[in-house]
């Protein structure tokens, strides 16, 4: 195999595969980025099992074929090339040349045969959707998936079309730790098909790449399926496939309160600079910051035996009974990150049970977190 | 560092002291304190009983055999462990420095006390004075330049003994005193020792450090240090600060046990212990040891195993000492059992968001909540009802401290 291409062009083609290959050396080929030329394109490809991605790139190819090489190590050398055409050369015993100027680096690869199966993908299995749609719907929920691998039914988003009585489709991710779960909707348009209609999980990390791909270009659309329990998404001349969580995701209308009446609007901006100078005293033994909601507004406050106690109070209408709930501060900052009306709705029930946290006048994001004990 | 004065007190056979001076029965009369239960191992004896040749582990028989009127006292552990705290509390009001070393035993650094009471004499006799007028019991002090010395003078005379080393006396008292003397130097290391021809710690002080480090590695250097009656570890006052590894509980059981129904049912008894304590502090651990000694006495083993997550709920813990239960042949029926929970961190009180795993947790709560107020084990799981009254003998580990999460509830 031979060709030629352009040091951006293939700089940027190994930087996006880095976040898939594996960390591990459990398995070595997997840590390897594998480069097939064909006629006109180079095929760049790279997976874990759990998810992966393959994109194309024009390239000058003199003769077709293809190889592995460990993709850490490739992407360090391709960074740190002159700005050049790089002509890269396979070799006996998959040793591999690259040349650029008058660079010129031996590395050893893997044979290619060792490289897992990657699925073709059939473009007709696809359907269209909004970039824009899915990097909001996960910028809202992503932050609430688990990091505790044992429970891995949590660690993924679980993605579902409704239909409502009305006919009207909605797209609605849900993420969930055990202590906090988060719901964001969006307008979904097309067939949602079985997969959709019934539910699936889709892996965190490849939530997180998907990510990265809404992040590159803002607007437009993308494909996405499923086929052979994975889901697949293809933008432009990459696709990515990723295998969905086998497991039972919890029923997450059973965690949403329903008679929540002690209702509080506030500011976002004025509460996040809030709750983020209380956070200042948290720390990993002492997390909790203290709401006390009266008619005369609420106080916020934090202490830790350790260094010293806050407070603050912020003016909110609210004529109920006064109560005091706890949480952890984190929990707080990451809804408010994520919002983006200029005011939210807290709604409370007591300091024992779970609270929402919702974008005022919106539904198209709903926050639920436990709070601590007081 | 500069000059230093460290005091230890040792309270002279305490569970037998704190006897005597609450029975005027007992006073004047050899007695020995025995731990809970139907095995009965000699925890502590008078001085009139050791005077028959009476020694801390033997049997009663054995007792009995050296001194026929030799009267045998049921530990009452919440009663030493109420005397000993007190105790540690009159030491606060001389010098905020007390390390409490455990529970009969106490090191106070004295150094930036002696402008307010003089010398350190004058301290330890009016903490002797005090410790006698309000409990009846004695205590023997030590006066040195360091720990290790300050415990070695408190051994050289007891009963009710004060011996100070002055530094100028340190190398005349450490020439001819045999390293066994030495707290930190235990029957193996002193074989070791005596292999390589040191006997006295003069001998130890002299021994060139590169032969000590050849045999002994890193610890030859401290063990040099040790035979030159040096020792610059400082006195560690005891509160939250000190860093708790593991919370751990282990029994004695009344007799040798192989039915694995019983086994679990002691394992979860001693899981129930160790998560109350370890919610009570607030933290949560994510490894599980289970520890086994067998009825010879001699064989024992422990094992564990680090789970993906943090747990303090005593069933948790419970599934995880059967699992590494099940995961070993018992060889001989169980004498000893300990589940300890480890690789620990504070919880932050969050509350789970599952309304089953919410139950679980008020559930927890108020178990705990009952067991607090009307003692442990007033509700507990069914399957422990049978044994209701004692189960094992309760020692109190070398652990324990007046305050804080080492301070174990004890029977």
């Amino acid at each position: 195999m031979e060709f030629r291409i352009d040091k951006e062009v293939f700089l940027k083609s190994l930087q996006k595969i880095q976040g898939i290959v594996e960390k591990r050396t459990s398995m070595p080929i997997l840590s390897n980025v594998m480069l097939e030329a064909t006629d006109s394109a180079l095929h760049v490809t790279a997976t874990d099992l759990e998810v992966g991605m393959k994109s194309s790139y024009p390239a000058e190819v003199a003769t077709p074929g293809k190889i592995t090489v460990g993709a850490k190590k490739l992407y360090e050398i391709v960074k740190e090339l002159p700005n050049q055409v790089i002509i890269f050369t396979t070799k006996d015993n998959d040793w591999v040349e690259i040349k650029c100027g008058k660079v010129q680096f031996n590395i050893v690869g893997l044979s290619p045969e060792e490289f897992p199966y990657f699925p073709a993908v059939k473009e007709e299995n696809l359907f269209e959707i909004e970039s824009s749609l899915l990097k909001g719907m996960i910028e809202k929920t992503s932050f609430a998936i688990c990091n505790d691998e044992t429970k891995y039914n949590l660690n993924g988003l679980f993605t579902k079309v409704e239909t409502t009585e009305g006919g009207d489709q909605n797209l609605k991710m849900v993420a969930t730790d055990g202590h906090r779960l988060s719901i964001a909707k969006g307008t979904f348009k097309g067939n949602a098909g079985p997969e959709l209609s019934k539910g699936v999980i889709l892996p965190k990390k490849g939530i997180y790449e998907m990510k990265k791909i809404t992040d590159e270009e803002s607007g437009g659309t993308l494909m996405f399926g499923f086929m052979d329990n994975s889901a697949v998404i293809k933008r432009g001349d990459s696709y990515m496939v990723m295998r969905l969580v086998d497991g039972e995701f919890p029923d997450y209308n059973r965690v949403v309160p329903v008679a929540n009446n002690r209702i509080i609007t506030i500011n976002k901006e004025v509460f996040t600079h809030s709750v983020r100078r209380m956070a200042i005293l948290s720390s990993e033994k002492f997390k909790g910051i203290m709401l006390e909601i009266s008619n005369t507004g609420i106080k916020i406050s934090s202490s830790n035996p350790e260094l010293g106690d806050a407070m603050e109070e912020i003016d909110v209408t609210y004529d109920g009974e006064p109560f005091a709930v706890r949480f952890n501060a984190r929990y707080l900052l990451d809804v408010l990150a994520v919002t983006d009306t200029d005011c939210i709705e807290m709604k409370f029930k007591d300091e024992l049970s779970p609270s929402i946290i919702v974008p005022e006048k919106s539904d198209s994001f709903l926050a639920v977190i436990m709070p601590m004990r007081l | 560092m500069g000059h230093r004065t460290i005091l230890h007190i040792d309270m002279n056979a305490f569970f037998a002291s704190v006897e005597q001076s609450t029975n005027p029965d007992l006073q004047g009369r050899p007695i020995a304190v025995t731990g809970g239960g139907q095995r009965t191992v000699i925890t502590t004896s008078s001085y009139e009983a050791r005077a028959f040749g009476v020694r801390t582990g033997m049997a009663v028989w054995e007792a009995k055999r050296c001194c026929p009127e030799l009267i045998i006292v049921v530990g009452d552990n919440r009663k030493y462990t109420h005397t000993s705290g007190e105790i540690m509390k009159m030491m606060l009001d001389y010098t905020p420095e007390v390390e409490v070393f455990s529970i009969d035993e106490a090191f106070m650094d004295v150094t930036h006390s002696l402008s307010l009471f003089n010398t350190p004499e004058n301290i330890a006799n009016l903490l002797k004075a005090r410790i006698k007028h309000s409990f009846g019991i004695t205590c023997s002090i030590g006066i040195a330049p360091n720990k290790l010395l300050a415990k070695l003078a408190s051994d050289m005379q007891k009963p009710d003994g004060l011996t100070i080393i002055r530094p100028e006396d340190v190398s005349r008292v450490m020439e001819r005193l045999p390293v066994k003397e030495l707290c930190g130097i235990g029957r193996k290391t002193e074989r070791q020792l005596t292999l390589m021809g040191i006997r006295t710690c003069g001998e130890l002080g002299r021994c060139p450090e590169e032969r000590l480090t050849g045999k002994f590695g890193i610890a030859g250097k401290r063990l040099k240090e040790m035979g030159l009656g040096r020792d610059d570890s400082p006195v560690i006052p005891h509160g939250e600060d000190d860093e708790v590894k593991s919370v751990g509980h282990s029994m004695t059981l009344d007799k040798d046990i192989d039915r694995r129904e019983e086994v679990l049912r002691f394992l979860l008894q001693l899981s129930e212990m160790v998560g109350r304590r370890a919610r009570r502090y607030n933290v949560t651990g994510r490894t599980v040891t289970l520890y086994v000694r067998y009825a010879d006495f001699f064989t024992s083993f422990g094992k564990q195993q680090t789970l993906a997550n943090y747990i303090n709920l005593s069933e948790e813990i419970f599934k995880a000492a059967v699992e590494l239960l099940d995961s070993v042949e018992l060889e001989q029926p169980i004498r000893l059992l300990g589940v300890r929970l480890s690789s620990l961190r504070h919880q932050s009180e969050q509350l789970p968001l599952f309304e089953d795993e919410r139950r679980k947790a008020f559930a927890t709560q108020a178990m705990d909540e009952v067991n607090s107020r009307y003692g442990e084990f007033t509700v507990t799981f069914g399957s422990l009802l049978p044994s209701r009254e004692k189960n094992g003998s309760f020692v109190i580990s070398p652990a324990w401290r007046p305050s804080g999460i080492r301070n174990v509830d004890v029977k």
